[in-house]
């Protein structure tokens, strides 16, 4: 009954974080000085939980229920109706579930690791922010309001990204991750524009039956397509548009988990959601598959040349949504919202472990870490666990998504597999060097000292890992695991000897000691091209930005000089004739008066002479 | 009704002026009430106004100049009343924001208020002449507002704002004289004029005079380069009259004079002018990306925003014409909005340059909830959604990329250059290290504050639910749609499909 009721009255999840933001602003500086910032924190905290409660309970009340819509009308104006539409089905409860669950660990967290900052209420009001947002953009059915969903994120991630506004690298990361994520948002509004006048509707399920008998040139879909994927390619930070993900490791840490676990797949799960309507066009589902493709084994072997914790697994994010990409360009749906959900449970496990490291080591610097299985144990279990949990290691939570992309892309697209394993022993080798090059060896100068943390950052970690763990059983209970029969048995032991190949030569370089560290490869170029991210930033900088600067520049220089200078040349002119024709004037002031006198008294005749001629 | 619209302000600035001299908060109070009764007054025809009528509601008729076919005709429709509010609102806003200190107030705020009657009558008047007498003389005040209390370089702001305008009014007297006669008539009446069947020849040339004069008003690209100097030497108030009020004659002047009596015309010009307006929206956004000064930046982001308002106007669905409606209030209050909160900056920080300004978000030392209400401002002016901006953008986007769909992508990556130096001028002035040396600002008074907040509270509020925005016009503007494509004309392309709407399974 009570489950029943709270289906129904589902749409207020994303209002309860809102309701917070509401509250923390109260205790933003200035307002109220004698509690200090911190009560901001817990009323989030609070209301998170509500959200999950409400999750939680209304669960069973929707599981195997055929989807609720719920309409509220928003803007009939000429002709163009824009109804928002909620879908309420086990799908949409279960994300939601999964964003409040991980964003109530990562608010216990952040109350342990923002301790000393004064900035909580804006820190607490941003999450919330988030999880209003993405709990919406989850629910909501409407390529619409998704659209404003992801608008309105990617302000909140320029907000939180810029949250330490004082350093000049923050700034710049909050600028490039709103610039790039509006670029994407941009392209996809224009998609979002061409889409209607041909299928008269944004709301997902009726795109997607439109989309079953639609007969549209594949051209235009094809360019509509590319417009609306652009949208995700940015949120999922996807080759050319991933440079921000890695600035944004310039935030907070507790920040970072939500970021990478499940705001950067809110562009994933519009592409989900898109999939019937990109599907008309074979050629742009072989563009996100080679996105994807690209982004998963560039990222991955980017991560590995890096020497910052948290970029290193940056990289891995934009890998993982890479293969999410691919996911979705082979028509396996099912596999992209289970890897969804694996990685979001084991990359939020990954940041909150080296987090806790961080917070204590002041570093994350992976060449100045080292050394610290001994001191930092339940860190680098979790450590091990959310690692174990990524890649394709059974029996958890990484392997089975690998699994059913494998085994569902085996038949069309063989070739996808080889990427699959090449990715997967990559993403096992980065996470065993991360893993060495923290744990392993001989402490250093920055960890020598090294206790584990209080209980506010390290109980989020613990349950997260108690999460991971048991992700097998809840993916059985909900009936999302393959039966021993069913089960394609090669692809999980080829998927299985991958991840053991990329842990092992890993452990050998990084976690035994024998070869000396840091390690050069022979070719000095190849690794500095990884290190430096390709050199995006540079061609970035070299291209658009140079461009649009220079672009700028010119068309100032032209407006104050050449448009506005023959306004003034003209004025000029002007000028110097009435200096020339003043000399004709006599000077002499009864011939004014006179002027002006004559003219008004024959205005004043004109004016009223219908009613002189009334008189007479 | 209408007409103690446009007298009771004058009145009311002619008692602040005669009466004895009073100290300066005493006649900013009177000038605060009689702006405040006049927007009451215009909230209450509002609420006696018919929104499903799209014709002239209240109307007046007093003969005046029969010889001249002057006649004191005043009358309001959807396209002129949330200009009317938007007008006297802005004016209360800026009658408050302004400062206590202003220099010779019993000149000051008579003329504001003189100014916004004038500005009321030209929103009002249904008499082609007295349009142009109301458009005339509302310049006076407003060239008196820049050069007695305008910053640096205000004489030249002034004479350019003024020659500039001037030229305007000379070109739409022309336009209007050449109607009248060529069309046989003997009245300036606007509904005598309705419907005139000139040849196309001659409508096309009468239509250009009265795009390039309003196109200056507005500004369009190349008429602009008046207003970056004027916006910039113009004190925070007048910035605010003249962003927020004085360019939205221009863009009503289009549509009333151009769209609504040479439809034909107009449809034959619509891509050349839609083409125009997206020329506007770049070049606006560019320029403003190379500025140095985040007044002038706001400025040059101003002649990029009513680029949509051609766009939107040129694509003659009816939902576009609503979202250029609705684009030139929300333009109207978010322009209002940043010019105050730049005004603020300046008074406070001492200093316009973004290259000087930085880390203002500081809550401690800096002005927190200036920023933060800058940020919101910028992004309402960027097009992020949830605040008003968006939704009259959505709008004309939506309407008018049937019809111009290379036009309108054009002006979706306006938005997005709009982005980029609005997060210039962010990061310059808002995010960045404070240097505590030089920050001791003076406090930031709830005079300061006030307007800001309740002009954001109002872009928030329409963002959110836009139908208080989008109803005002929306029968007038399918009306004027409706009479047009009676003409059958093939550019009036017809709305998208309207969605059906989806079965309801819950409950």
């Amino acid at each position: 009954m009570v489950a029943q009721f709270l289906a129904q009255s589902f749409w207020l999840v994303p209002i309860y974080p809102l309701i917070g933001v509401s509250f923390s602003l109260l205790w933003s500086p200035g307002m109220i000085r004698r509690t200090g910032p911190r009560p901001a924190g817990y009323v989030n905290l609070l209301m998170t939980f509500f959200s999950l409660l409400h999750g939680l309970i209304a669960f069973p009340a929707v599981w195997q229920q055929p989807a609720n819509y719920i309409e509220i009308p928003w803007l009939q104006v000429a002709g163009l109706d824009l109804t928002l539409s909620l879908e309420i089905s086990a799908l949409t409860v279960g994300a939601t579930t999964l964003i409040t669950g991980l964003n109530f660990l990562a608010q216990i967290y952040a109350i342990g690791y923002l301790e000393m900052d004064w900035g909580w209420s804006r820190f607490f009001s941003l999450l919330a922010l988030f999880e209003a947002g993405m709990c919406a953009l989850v629910i909501c059915n409407s390529l619409f309001f998704s659209y404003i969903l992801l608008e309105i994120l990617t302000l909140g991630t320029y907000l939180l990204i810029g949250f330490w506004l004082n350093q000049s690298l923050v700034v710049t990361g909050a600028r490039d991750a709103f610039l790039t994520k509006r670029v994407g948002d941009l392209f996809l509004l224009m998609g979002v524009l061409a889409l209607y006048p041909l299928a008269g509707t944004w709301n997902f399920n009726e795109l997607a039956a439109w989309a079953a008998t639609a007969e549209v040139s594949p051209t235009v879909m094809t360019l509509i397509g590319l417009a609306l994927i652009a949208g995700p390619m940015g949120k999922c930070a996807q080759f050319p548009l991933h440079l921000w993900l890695d600035e944004a490791m310039e935030g907070p840490i507790p920040s970072t988990i939500l970021r990478n676990s499940v705001v950067v797949a809110v562009g994933a799960w519009v592409l989900v959601k898109l999939e019937p309507v990109l599907a008309l066009s074979s050629v742009l589902l072989n563009v996100i598959i080679a996105v994807g493709a690209a982004t998963a084994i560039g990222g991955t072997l980017i991560s590995i040349a890096q020497i910052d914790v948290k970029r290193s697994l940056s990289y891995l994010v934009s890998a993982y949504m890479g293969l999410i990409f691919i996911a979705v360009g082979t028509q396996q749906l099912e596999a992209a919202l289970l890897l969804i959900l694996t990685h979001a449970v084991s990359q939020g496990l990954l940041i909150m472990g080296t987090g806790s490291i961080i917070l204590n080591n002041i570093t994350q610097d992976l060449t100045q870490l080292g050394g610290l299985w001994g001191r930092r144990p339940i860190s680098g279990l979790s450590y091990l666990v959310g690692l174990a949990g990524l890649i394709a290691l059974p029996p958890l939570g990484g392997f089975w998504a690998l699994l059913k992309l494998a085994d569902g892309v085996w038949v069309s697209h063989p070739w996808v597999v080889a990427i699959l394993l090449l990715v997967n022993t990559l993403a096992a080798f980065s996470t065993v060097r991360e893993f060495g090059l923290i744990f392993a060896g001989s402490p250093k100068q920055m960890t020598v000292r090294s206790p584990e943390n209080f209980w506010l950052i390290t109980l989020p970690m613990t349950v997260l890992v108690g999460v991971n763990l048991h992700l097998p059983l809840i993916l059985q209970s909900l009936s999302l695991l393959p039966s021993w029969a069913t089960l394609n048995k090669d692809m999980a032991l080829l998927l299985f000897w991958s991840s053991v190949a990329g842990c092992s030569i890993g452990a050998i370089v990084y976690v035994g000691q024998s070869i000396p560290k840091p390690i050069q490869l022979p070719w000095k170029k190849i690794q500095e091209f990884f290190a430096y991210d390709l050199y995006t930033p540079n061609l970035y900088r070299s291209s658009i930005v140079f461009s649009i600067d220079w672009l700028s520049r010119l068309t100032d220089w032209f407006d104050r000089y050449i448009v506005d200078g023959v306004v003034n040349l003209v004025g000029v002119a002007f000028l110097v004739g009435g200096e020339t024709l003043k000399y004709g004037n006599s000077g002499q002031g009864q011939f004014y008066v006179l002027t002006i006198a004559l003219g008004l008294a024959a205005m004043t005749i004109w004016m009223s002479w219908s009613f002189i001629t009334h008189l007479f | 009704m209408l007409s103690t619209l446009i007298w009771f302000p004058i009145a009311g600035a002619l008692a602040i002026g005669f009466l004895p001299s009073l100290p300066v908060q005493r006649t900013k109070l009177l000038a605060l009430v009689v702006s405040g009764i006049t927007l009451v007054w215009a909230l209450w025809v509002t609420a006696q106004f018919d929104f499903t009528n799209p014709a002239l509601q209240f109307q007046e008729n007093l003969p005046w100049l029969d010889a001249l076919g002057l006649d004191y005709q005043l009358g309001i429709d959807g396209l002129s009343l949330p200009l009317l509010v938007l007008g006297n609102f802005l004016t209360w806003i800026a009658i408050y924001s302004s400062s206590e200190t202003t220099d010779r107030p019993r000149l000051f705020y008579p003329l504001v208020l003189f100014a916004s009657g004038a500005v009321t009558g030209a929103f009002l008047a249904q008499n082609l002449l007295l349009f142009f007498l109301f458009y005339e003389i509302e310049l006076v005040p407003f060239y008196l507002l820049i050069s007695v209390w305008g910053g640096e370089k205000r004489s030249y702001a002034a004479i350019k704002f003024l020659l500039y305008t001037a030229l305007s009014g000379a070109l739409i007297l022309i336009a209007f004289l050449g109607l009248v006669w060529l069309t046989g008539a003997t009245h300036f009446g606007y509904d005598t004029l309705v419907g005139q069947t000139l040849p196309m020849g001659t409508q096309i040339i009468l239509l250009g005079l009265l795009l390039v004069g309003f196109g200056i008003k507005i500004p369009l690209v190349p008429l602009h380069t008046w207003l970056p100097d004027t916006y910039v030497a113009a004190s925070t108030p007048v910035a605010m009259l003249l962003g927020g009020v004085l360019a939205k004659l221009g863009t009503y002047g289009i549509f009333r004079f151009g769209l609504g009596l040479f439809p034909e015309a107009w449809a034959n010009l619509a891509p050349a002018l839609a083409t125009w307006g997206t020329v506007s929206v770049l070049y606006g956004a560019i320029v403003a990306i190379a500025q140095k000064d985040i007044k002038r930046m706001v400025a040059y982001s101003s002649i990029g925003h009513m680029g949509y308002v051609l766009l939107g106007g040129a694509a003659m669905t009816s939902l576009s014409l609503v979202g250029s409606v609705s684009q030139m209030v929300a333009h109207g209050l978010i322009l209002a909005l940043l010019f105050h909160l730049v005004g603020v900056v300046e008074t406070k920080v001492g200093t316009r340059e973004l290259d000087v300004l930085n880390g203002l978000m500081n809550p401690i030392r800096g002005l927190p909830l200036i920023s933060a209400l800058l940020v919101l401002g910028s992004m309402a002016s960027a097009g992020i959604p949830g605040l008003v901006g968006f939704v009259a953008e959505f709008l004309i986007f939506q309407g008018s990329y049937a019809v111009f769909p290379l036009q309108t992508l054009l002006c979706v990556v306006g938005t997005g250059l709009t982005a980029v130096y609005f997060v210039i001028l962010l990061n310059r002035t808002c995010f960045g290290k404070l240097d505590n040396a030089i920050a001791y600002f003076p406090k930031v008074e709830w005079r300061d504050r006030v307007p800001a907040l309740i002009l954001m509270a109002l872009i928030v509020f329409l963002g959110v639910q836009p139908n208080w925005l989008v109803h005002w016009s929306e029968s007038t503007a399918t009306h004027l749609i409706a009479a047009i494509s009676t003409a059958g004309d093939p550019l009036v392309a017809t709305t998208a499909v309207p969605p059906q709407s989806p079965p309801t399974i819950s409950h």
